[in-house]
This record gives C-alpha cells, structure tokens and sequence, in this order.
C-alpha cells in the first residue's frame, strides 16, 4: 500500500480535490453496505458501483478497472442465474460470497483510486485545508515516509537474516518473528530520533502554521461530485 | 558571527542498568567564529565536533537533553533561548545519514520543506526551486522519489533546500560519510558556492581532501577539547605524514605512501562465471562473463555510484534467488545455495545484522557445527572474541557498544561461520583514522586467517594499506582487475580524480 | 492535553503507528493461507502487541495512542474499508489511552491491557459483515427467498462468531503485550534503548 509519490498531471483525465474523494468514499461505502437493491437505493447502488469504474478509467487504472468490472459482473451473475440452481451450504456460501462482493468491492475500488491517484502532498495539504490539525497531519507524513523506509530496512535484515540461515517461519515461529521484529524496532527507535533533529533543524515546529508549495482546489468536477454525494446521501436516508 | 563563550557540555544517557549517567560532550569552548568563514572540525569519534555543530543549530540544548554550561551566541542573541524554528530560519543544517534526515517522500517537497515551514509565499518558494534546480544542475531530480535516490543525489537535495531557504549560515555533520568521489566532487562545487556568496559554513568531518582549498580554519578536536588549530596556509600545504601525526585523515591524496611488503600471491583462484544479472528497472544490472582473482586475499571493489559494486557482492553472496553464475574456488563449483553457505557480508549498516541478546550469543548462533556441545561452541566462540578484542564484551548487548565494536561483533559471527569469503560493504565510511586503521588491520588479519575478502569501498586510503588486488566495475562490466604494485599505483590514483594524482 | 506535544512525540507516534500498521498488515497477508484466516484476529495483534510495547515505554504523554488510532483509522478509511472503522480506531484508541494513563505510563500490566484493549479496533473491519451489512442483505432477499430461507441462512452465521473475534483479539493483544514486556526486558533495556 503506498500513495503516489509524484503528482503526474498529464496522465489524469480527471482530477478530483482530495477531498471530494473522501467524501465519494463516505457515500460508496454507505450506500453500498446499507440500503436494499430496490427502487430509489438500487438506482443509488448502480451509480455508487459506477463512480469507481469511470475514476479508475480516468487515471488510466485499466487493469483495476477490468477486473473490478469482472468480479462485480460475476457476482451479480451468480447470485441472479446460479445461485437458485444450487441448494443448502453450497447456496448459502455462495450467497454469502456474492453479496460481499457486491457490496464491499466498489468501496475498495475506490479506496484503491484514492491512493493511486492521490500524492501525499495532496492528501496532507488538503488535510490542513480541512483544519486538520498538526498533531494528526505530522504523525500521517510521516507514516508515509516510514512506509518506504521500513520495506528497506525488512530487506536488509533479510538479507542477514538468509546469510546466516537463521529462522524458519514454520519450524521456529517466534524466532523468526523475533530476528525480524527486533531489529527493525531498533531502527525504529533511532530512525524516530534522527528524522526528529533533522525536522526541528529544518525549522518544523508543532504550533506553527506552515505554506504549501503543492496546489490542489476546488474545480468544476469537484462541485459536481461534492453535490452528487451529498444528493445521494439525502435521497438515501429520505428513502 | 558565533560565538561559544565557556562552553561545557555532556549528554545525559540512560546505561543499560537504568542509570542516568552523563556522557561525552565538550568543556571549555571558546570559539569565535567571522561572518563568511569556513570552519572544518576534525577529529576521533566521540571528540565532541558533532556537539559543537549541534549547539549552532539549536539542536543543543533543545532537543538533545544534557547538562550545559557558559552560552553559544548566534549574532549576539544566546542560542538556548531562541525557538529552533527560529534558528533555523538563519541556520541551514546538512546531516550525515541521508536515510533520516528527510521528511518527504517526493524530492522537489523536500527542497520546499524548510521555507514552507518558515511560512514564505508558496509562488515564491517555487521560483526559488527553479532556480536552484537550474544553477545546481539538478532538474531531473525534481519531482522523484526520494527512495530512488543514491546517498549523493540525497545529500544534494538536502543542500538545494538550504539554496532555497538561503540562511547566513550552514552548517554539516559529516556530510561525505556515505558519498563516492563524484558526488563527494559536487559536494565541493556546491560548498564552493555557497563561500562565494559570503556564506559562515562549518563543516565537521574525518574525510577532509575536499576541504583543503575551502577551509579558512581547521580545528582540531580531542576529548571535547580543541587541541590544535590550523590556519589557511598551513592547511593547504601540510603533508600526509605530518597529518598522519596528528590523528586525522590526510588533507591530500597525491603524496599517500604505501608499502607493498605483505603483498603475496595464493596459487589457488577464485573465478566467478557467467555473473549477468538485472534487475527488473534495468539499473545496477551486471554483465560479467568471467572474472579471476587470487583467493586468500583482500580484493578491493571499486567504481563510481550504480556500476554494480552492490550488485556483484550480493550475487557474490547468493542474495539473488533467481541467479544463474557460479563460483568456481580452487577445485568446488558453487552455486546460489552454497554459496550463501560459504559467504559472510558485513553490511554497511551492521544493525541489521546483529539478532541476539550478547556478543557471545551473536558469535555462537553462527557455529552451525553440529557435533560440536554447547559448551564447546561457547569456547570457541569466547576465542574468536579475544582475537577481535571483544572478550570484556562477551555478556553485553551487540546494540549498546560503538559502530566500530559492532562491526568487529558482525566480524566474529563471520568467523564463527567458518565461511571462507567475507565481504565488506563500504566498512570505513563515516570513520575516523584510528578507526579506519583498525579495521585495515583486521582485513590482513583475516586474511592471514585464509579467508578471501572481498571489500567495497570508496576510500583510497584503506585501498592502499591493506588491499591486495583491485576490481574496477563500470556500467556493470569489469573495466580493470590488477595486482596493487608500483607499476599499477598510478591507474588506481587515476580513478580517485585530480586530488589523489 | 496536559502538555503540547513536541515534534519528536508526534514523529514517534508516526514511526511507531508505522511500524504497527505494517506489521499487522504483514500478518493478515500471511492470513490469507486459508487454516490461518480464522486466526486473524487472534495472530495480528499477538505480532504487532510486540512493536506496540515499545511504543507505549516511549509515550510521555496523553492523546499519543488516541492519534495513533485516528491515524490507522483513517488510513483504513482512506484505502476502502467501510466507516464504522473510524469509530472502532478512535475509540480503541481512547480507551487504551485511559488505561495507559491509569498505570501512569510505567506500569506494565497496564499496558499489556492496552495492548489488549488497542487490538480492539481489528473489529471495525468485520463488523459491517455481521451486523449492517447482515441485516440489509437478507432484508434485500426476503422478499425474493422468502422469510424461512433468511432464518436458515442466519443460523449459519451466527453473531457469536463476532463475540469469539472480540475474545480473540483481547487474547491475542494481551499475549503479544506481554511477548512484547518480554523483548523490552531482553532487547531494549540491555541496549540502553528504552
């Protein structure tokens, strides 16, 4: 799981403020988990299920938006024309399955835009424009930058760990999570205390507010979107 | 200007008993320090130099908790009672791990990050970064991810922040530790400019050729102590001998001796075969159809950044599942498995390779000789300890000793393995001459131990007192592999640039 | 908030929410062998309780774990799973918050209850398959299947399978808080590092 690291404008046909984002997730996974398949919801249900795919396209996510479309269109399939052929456990697990399906997958689809199409310089700065405050958005950059770091310091340890042939994950469970865990908390510690002197020398500091270099705002599509969510919710919990 | 008026100052560290102890530090500092000069601080590890740039940035006594006494003043107001946001409006810093010291992600944030924290207009902050990508040449490093970025390329965005910011003064923590010898040249270029524009730059370093030409002052440091002080002229014209005298690294690379007395051939050869491999972004890839050098010796690995010095050692090692070469070692064909089986790498950052709760366990888990008892194995273990000096150490934490300790501790595990290639990974950077020295020493020990080392470096220093044979890789290929003797001194300074001729 | 907090405490809360959520996710893709799936809820927070432990010896002061809850929830939000996750994050974070804070952030029961106490979030994820999620789907077959069918397929999804998770996850969290107690005593104290 990783944001974009550089914002490439050119490859997007849309570009959505991160905030219109958060709150199509809010609508998607609202109305996709509540809410029946009939009437007024189910027309909502379709269009929910639609948003994802066409953002997908948008930024050019065609393998994503593929097999969402194959996964959506099989379980509606199953649960239309297979489930009544089949009978007891097979038909209620397959049920089961479908219905998650149905349900869950056009919220993690959207999840998943949000993060590809998404830069963590995008996403805090819209944060700070939502008055989010310092104590949540610093702790979130820098999560994001220890993301990366932690994958490099596993490999490494790794790498150590194969060279001395150390560990099983079978045969010696707890050791093997002990001779990865360990060191990894070790440069935990010392990372947490260098990037800290490194950021106060830098001039970074919990009560001041800081400038932005990176641009986003409100455009057209983003009003539409903003205005279409809150439709949705208005007729979802009218209806 | 700086002044430091009577300073005294030790960190207060907790020991491994729970115990509030107070450590290191400096006492009696007076230093005055002239708009516009460039000051180089020098000296052993634990010498105090990193403090005193500290106590400049504010880092000291703000964050870094201690006992401190007389006061640091950044032109006439007292450090300790300046917010370090503050200082670091006027105070740029540069610090010596590349990996830590950033809070982005992406590149061109980075270079914004300190103005936006000084809350400067964003339109200018970005007219800001397109200059200094375009006067420091570096606009294809804009806009990337940092994590794809060699340590030179790392520290250059770190300095084009501080061109964007623009303080009066900078200061660096040894800046060059993990630089080649361009980037190192860059570094240079860019410390040139920023003397030029009158900037007070205070540089505390072990490797100090690049700083020859620029430094106005040299301090030397000992104990927490300033104990010699060098000017401008003595600085350009003091020879290696006389620096080796002082207990630092030399200010030049050209007048470097080196005895080639120890020097002996083993018959038996190692030859690496068909070692090509790539990785998936077609970087750092190797092509190596064969290569054959001495075994029982200290081979030195050399080349600028990305030819595929790294790529060749983990190879070497077995790292890379899905590799085809082999190793052939004297009469046994070796491939990936054994091969991990019968290499040892000591990694650049030897954290990541130390498991075990003591010193003595570090060397016992690697005894993988099943007939031996455990009381055995810790015999054997306890003098493999003794012969790297870790004796006292046996019972203590790998993680509560000193770099150079641990390095020795991941040295003994290797030992204890009994493999017969130990590879190092750049082992002397960031290190002192003392240090530097130690662990030459402990190369021709293991050498005279049998093994066969192989050691990536970019220190011509340690290439030239305890080196054997030189492998020159470039774009992934062999470009030299030659013996170190008189005739060949002169193509091995060639590659170390114009300082070391 | 007794104290602002300083730039280390939130950069500690960010490495060490890091390091958390990695580790709990590293687990959960080893869940995906099918034997370990049930399990989830149990082995998460049993690895993760080890790096959480250190977390809570370097907490000063309150609201650092309750941030941490916020972050994961929201990160959990952000990547697709449904809201009531943001609630259950919050919430698990402040209820370990008061447990730390009781224990004064030395006492190591405490915190292995925290460790316990935290894991609880791990439900936000699920709790939609069982409750809202449950109750609108059959509402949308009953009119098709009939209200017998409903009642059969309910049985086969008991809500106690929630109520067993909940068990797992304090289990769980309690048994990695106190592995964790145990890796600081071995590790950390010996290294000087905590």
């Amino acid at each position: 799981m990783e944001f974009g690291v550089c914002s490439d404008k050119s490859k997007a046909f849309i570009r959505l403020d991160p905030r219109s984002k958060l709150l199509l997730l809010m609508a998607i996974s609202i109305i996709m988990i509540g809410g029946t398949t009939v009437g007024i919801e189910g027309v909502l249900r379709i269009i929910c299920a639609a948003i994802p795919f066409l953002l997908l396209l948008s930024i050019r996510q065609y393998k994503a938006a593929t097999i969402y479309l194959l996964l959506l269109g099989t379980a509606l399939f199953c649960e239309k024309q297979v489930a009544p052929y089949t009978h007891g456990m097979c038909n209620i697990i397959l049920m089961m399955i479908c219905g998650l399906i149905t349900r869950f997958v056009a919220g993690y689809m959207m999840g998943w835009y949000t993060v590809k199409s998404t830069s963590v310089s995008e996403f805090i700065t819209a944060m700070e424009h939502m008055h989010c405050p310092s104590f949540i958005s610093i702790p979130i950059s820098v999560m994001f930058r220890y993301f990366p770091t932690l994958s490099e310091e596993y490999k490494s340890i790794n790498d150590a760990k194969r060279m001395r042939e150390l560990g099983h994950p079978l045969k010696q469970p707890l050791t093997y999570v002990e001779y990865i865990l360990v060191p990894l908390m070790m440069s935990t510690v010392r990372i947490a205390d260098e990037l800290s002197a490194a950021s106060l020398s830098k001039g970074l500091s919990a009560g001041e507010k800081r400038t932005h270099i990176c641009e986003i705002g409100i455009g057209s599509i983003d009003i539409v979107a903003i205005i279409g969510s809150i439709t949705m919710f208005v007729l979802f919990l009218v209806y | 200007m700086i002044e430091f008026k009577n300073v005294s100052y030790s960190y207060n560290v907790v020991d491994a008993d729970g115990n509030a102890v107070d450590k290191g530090g400096v006492s009696n500092i007076n230093l005055t320090i002239a708009d516009g000069e460039f000051v180089v601080l020098t000296g052993g590890s634990g010498c105090g130099k990193t403090t005193i740039t500290r106590m400049i940035n504010g880092l000291i006594p703000q964050y870094y908790k201690g006992t401190m006494d007389g006061t640091v003043e950044l032109d006439g107001k007292d450090i300790s009672e300046t917010p370090i946001y503050e200082i670091a409006k006027h105070v740029g810093s540069v610090f010596q791990n590349p990996r830590s010291q950033f809070f982005n992600v992406n590149t061109t944030d980075e270079i914004a990050f300190a103005s936006e924290n000084q809350r400067r207009v964003p339109l200018e902050i970005k007219s800001s970064i397109r200059e200094t990508a375009s006067s420091m040449s570096i606009e294809r490093l804009l806009n990337r991810n940092i994590f794809e970025l060699s340590g030179g390329e790392k520290q250059i965005i770190a300095c084009a922040g501080i061109n964007v910011l623009s303080p009066d003064i900078v200061v660096l923590d040894e800046p060059s530790s993990n630089l080649d010898f361009y980037a190192i040249e860059r570094l240079k270029e860019i410390l040139q400019d920023w003397k030029a524009q009158g900037k007070t730059i205070i540089v505390a370093e072990h490797r100090l050729f690049f700083l020859r030409e620029l430094a106005d002052r040299l301090l030397i440091m000992q104990n927490g102590e300033i104990i010699h002080e060098l000017n401008k002229e003595r600085i350009s014209t003091i020879s290696s001998a006389e620096t080796e005298k002082l207990g630092i690294r030399p200010l030049r690379l050209d007048d470097l001796q080196t005895d080639f007395q120890h020097r002996e051939q083993s018959d038996i050869t190692i030859t690496l075969e068909n070692f090509c491999f790539s990785y998936s972004d077609g970087e750092h890839g190797i092509d190596i159809p064969e290569l054959e050098v001495p075994s029982n010796s200290v081979i030195a690995v050399i080349g600028h950044n990305g030819a595929g010095k790294s790529t060749l050692v983990r190879n070497i090692c077995g790292l890379e599942k899905k590799f085809k070469g082999v190793m052939r070692y004297g009469k046994k064909t070796l491939k990936n498995k054994e091969r991990l089986h019968n290499c040892y790498m000591i990694m650049q950052d030897v954290n990541h390779q130390l498991f075990t709760e003591s010193v003595k366990d570090e060397a016992v888990l690697s005894i993988t000789d099943a007939s031996l008892s455990e009381e055995e194995k810790e015999k054997k273990a306890l003098d493999i300890l003794s012969q790297l000096d870790l004796y006292e150490y046996a019972d203590i934490h790998p993680m509560a000793l000193s770099g150079g300790q641990k390095q020795r501790v991941a040295i003994a595990s290797g030992l204890a393995s009994e493999k017969g290639v130990m590879i190092f990974d750049e082992p002397t950077s960031g290190l002192d001459l003392s240090h530097m020295k130690q662990v030459s020493d402990e190369l021709i020990k293991l050498r005279k131990l049998g093994k066969t080392v192989f050691v990536v470096t970019h220190d011509l220093e340690l290439i030239l007192s305890c080196c054997d044979r030189v492998v020159h890789l470039e774009k992934g290929a062999v470009m030299e592999n030659y013996d170190i003797c008189e005739s060949n001194i002169l193509k091995l300074k060639a590659f170390f640039g114009k300082e070391a001729m | 908030m007794e104290k602002k907090f300083e730039i280390k405490d939130l950069i500690t809360v960010g490495v060490f929410s890091a390091l958390y959520f990695v580790v709990m996710f590293a687990v959960a893709c080893f869940g995906f062998i099918p034997i370990f799936m049930v399990f989830t809820p149990f082995l998460c927070p049993l690895v993760a309780g080890i790096p959480l432990m250190l977390y809570f010896s370097k907490i000063k002061h309150f609201g650092m774990i309750t941030i941490t809850g916020t972050l994961i929830g929201i990160i959990m939000f952000v990547i697709g799973h449904p809201y009531p996750i943001l609630l259950f994050c919050i919430g698990a974070g402040l209820l370990t918050e008061v447990i730390l804070k009781m224990g004064n952030y030395q006492s190591i029961k405490h915190c292995v209850a925290g460790s316990a106490v935290f894991s609880l979030w791990f439900l936000g994820m699920v709790i939609a398959f069982f409750f809202s999620f449950r109750e609108a789907y059959f509402a949308s077959i009953v009119d098709g299947y009939g209200q017998e069918y409903v009642e059969a397929m309910k049985s086969y999804t008991p809500t106690w399978v929630f109520f067993a998770m909940i068990i797992m996850c304090l289990v769980g969290g309690a048994i990695g808080g106190l592995l964790g107690a145990k890796v600081l005593k071995k590790h950390f104290r010996k290294a000087g590092m905590a």
